[in-house]
């Protein structure tokens, strides 16, 4: 078990791309942490420096408290699942599995209970003596990470994992690296694209963008409370709509104005948002923050939506819409199953107030304000 | 179904057609020799009373073959073989090795490395056998420069055949590098990286990876030199004309004597049956596991 502590590091590469800027980080001993973002972010660079497999343009690396910029990936003692898989062409599935064991002089019988034991978790045992020509993307991967999870590290690196596995198998693999995280308490650092592996694998997210770390916090702190429309607009689907407004006085207190419609700001949020009041704002509006009918107390307010088209899903409909006019802002949202509009069809729906975020227009950031429960 | 297969045929009578002028001109320049070789190698045929007369059998493979002195060419040329094939393997792979690390300047290196592999053998022949002189040579000159005993290179039974060892290498080896080199870089990266996080020492991960990984280049390089290491002839020639002696009498001066000095042209035809023979086996192994491997 080992924390991971990236103390300001940068990756320039000799092509003079600077891949990783200045990133600092604390991984927990035995947390299971997840780097999110677009392509091209660096995400792959953070995990292959933090492996030891890119030396460090400057900043500091520690494992378990220990400065390893310069130790050799063999002695840092984790195990990486490649994007690309990396398996040893010439060896079986079996023989790649051993491998990093071999070397480090496990015994025999040892390696071949661990082999078993991953293989089932797996389901590669079918595969165990063919060669990794002879397999699918999606088994090849999962040789990968066979390959990391005999090697029993201090850590483990994971990047992209499941990315080739079919919605089953990869729903299946998820429940058991999480089981697995909870029974071995490893640390892990898991890189994915994908929205649903991101919120419910790991107990903090960690969403880079262009070599910079945008925010980092546990999947609903970083859900309900994005750092900025880069992270609104990247967490969940469909993402936040964020519609350009304004704040305007409303009586004693305030309001966000979107094209014609006026979402009351509830008082505990109003000393936050004074600033920039008569300004203009970015406004996001979850798509899941929207009902049919309105609740008391002023929690709600009514907003009209001109309907684009509905997205039949199955467990839910996505309403595509005008905002506020029918020329407004296209906005996407979230209604229950038995929803229907037709194209046209003006809708009212009831927008829940204290989930409103604002975003200033010139920063992007978010207006930090109070945390309504 | 039939539409495809009538298309197939078509464009195969479009290829006979095609390449059947190349193909003539090779069944005159390469078979009927061959053939005709082979004929004469069954035939009493000297260049004192060149006719097909007398057709003698196998009677010139067996006195090739009872011949002590062909028996030594061919001992001779195995031991040739042997050594330039795996002594240039040897530094061409390690050079090889060490020049897929090198990012700057390779074009320069590749170009140093072409030099001797461009040159025609009769012209190394005649380069080295000047450098090699015994009193007027380079080689000597700077021996004795440095203090050492000059060295009878062509001349003496013991050292003339290692002499062309050398001489050939020194031609040779870059056609290996260059092989070898290309093997090397075209093998994948990623397995390397996996190796070092799995915990691999730079000598594990070549004997583990890059060994295995390169066991076909390796193959096929070591085949297609020694193929060629087996006809060596004009080193020879130019060198030392098989001397001294029958120190350096390979198996294509052997057949060379019989045929223009002997004036035998019957049983150099059996031995050159003999040779081909032997090569047609190397070929045909290469030729088989060129094959397993696509
Ligand atoms: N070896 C390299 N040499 C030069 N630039 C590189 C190299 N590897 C990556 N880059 C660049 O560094 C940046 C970050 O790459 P990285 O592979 O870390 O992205 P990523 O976040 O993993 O993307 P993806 O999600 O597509 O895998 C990219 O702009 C990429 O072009
Ligand atoms: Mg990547």
């Amino acid at each position: 078990m080992a924390s991971i502590t990236l103390d300001k590091i940068t990756k320039t590469y000799p092509n003079d791309v600077t891949a990783v800027n200045g990133v600092s980080l604390d991984i927990r001993d035995g947390e299971f942490m997840i780097f999110l973002g677009p392509s091209g972010c660096g995400k792959s660079t953070t995990l292959r420096m933090i492996a030891g497999l890119e030396a460090i343009s400057s900043g500091d690396l520690l494992i378990g408290g220990r400065r390893v910029n310069e130790v050799d990936p063999a002695d840092r003692d984790i195990a990486i699942v490649f994007q690309n898989y990396a398996l040893y062409p010439h060896m079986t599935v079996a023989r790649n599995l051993a491998f990093g064991l071999r070397l480090r002089h496990v015994e025999a019988s040892e390696i071949q209970s661990r082999i078993t034991r991953v293989a089932a978790l797996l389901g590669i045992e079918p595969l165990l003596s063919r060669k990794p020509s002879q397999l699918s993307g999606g088994q090849r991967q999962r040789v990968a990470l066979g390959r990391a999870l005999v090697r029993e590290p201090q850590a483990f690196l994971l990047d992209e994992p499941l990315s080739n596995l079919d919605a089953t198998l990869r729903a299946s693999m998820r429940t058991e690296l999480i089981k697995l995280h909870n029974s071995l308490g490893t640390t892990i650092v898991h890189v994915t694209h994908d929205q649903v592996e991101a919120m419910t694998m790991g107990e903090r997210i960690c969403i880079m963008r262009d070599g910079d770390i945008v925010q980092v916090g546990a999947p609903m702190e970083v859900y309900r409370n994005p750092a900025d429309t880069f992270v609104a607009s990247f967490l969940a689907t469909p993402p936040m709509n964020l519609l350009p407004g304004r704040i305007e006085s409303d009586g004693d207190g305030l309001a966000a104005v979107v094209e014609t419609c006026r979402l009351p700001i509830p008082a505990a949020y109003r000393e936050a948002y004074a600033s920039h009041a008569g300004k203009p704002v970015i406004v996001g509006l979850r798509p899941e923050d929207f009902q049919a009918v309105a609740v008391g107390g002023g929690r709600t307010a009514p907003v009209a939506l001109h309907t684009i088209t509905t997205e039949v899903l199955g467990p839910e409909v996505i309403l595509v819409a005008n905002f506020a006019s029918p020329g407004g802002p296209e906005v996407h949202i979230r209604m229950p199953r038995d929803f229907r509009a037709k194209t046209g069809e003006t809708v009212t729906l009831h927008f829940d107030l204290p989930e409103i975020q604002v975003f200033d227009p010139g920063t992007t950031r978010v207006l930090a304000r109070p945390f309504l429960p | 179904m039939s539409q495809p297969s009538t298309m197939e045929a078509a464009d195969r009578r479009f290829g006979w057609f095609m390449s059947a002028p190349g193909l003539a001109l090779l069944l005159a320049v390469i078979l009927f020799p061959v053939f005709w070789a082979l004929f004469t190698s069954v035939h009493e045929f000297t260049l004192i009373a060149p006719n097909f007369d007398t057709f003698t059998g196998i009677e010139n493979y067996a006195a090739a073959l009872g011949d002590p002195a062909f028996r030594h060419s061919l001992g001779l040329t195995a031991f040739f073989v042997g050594a330039v094939v795996l002594i240039e393997f040897a530094i061409g792979f390690l050079v090889a090795l060490m020049l897929n690390g090198v990012e700057r300047f390779k074009p320069i290196y590749y170009g140093i490395l072409l030099c001797p592999l461009l040159m025609n053998p009769v012209i190394v022949g005649l380069i080295w056998r000047m450098f090699l002189h015994p009193s007027l040579g380079i080689v000597n000159y700077l021996l004795t420069v440095a203090g050492f005993e000059p060295v009878n290179w062509l001349g003496s039974t013991k050292m003339a055949i290692w002499t062309i060892i050398m001489v050939d290498i020194w031609h040779q080896v870059s056609f290996m590098i260059v092989l070898l080199l290309a093997g090397l870089s075209s093998l994948p990266k990623e397995p390397y990286e996996a190796a070092r996080v799995d915990g691999a020492s730079v000598f594990q991960s070549f004997f583990f990876i890059t060994l295995p990984l390169m066991m076909p280049v390796i193959i096929v390089t070591l085949l297609i030199r020694m193929i060629f290491a087996v006809k060596t002839y004009d080193l020879i020639y130019i060198m030392t004309r098989g001397g001294p002696g029958v120190a350096t009498d390979l198996v294509s001066y052997a057949i060379y004597r019989t045929a223009f000095v002997s004036l035998n042209i019957g049983e150099a035809s059996a031995m050159s049956a003999i040779l081909l023979a032997v090569i047609l086996i190397f070929t045909g192994y290469l030729y088989r596991y060129m094959r397993t491997l696509t």
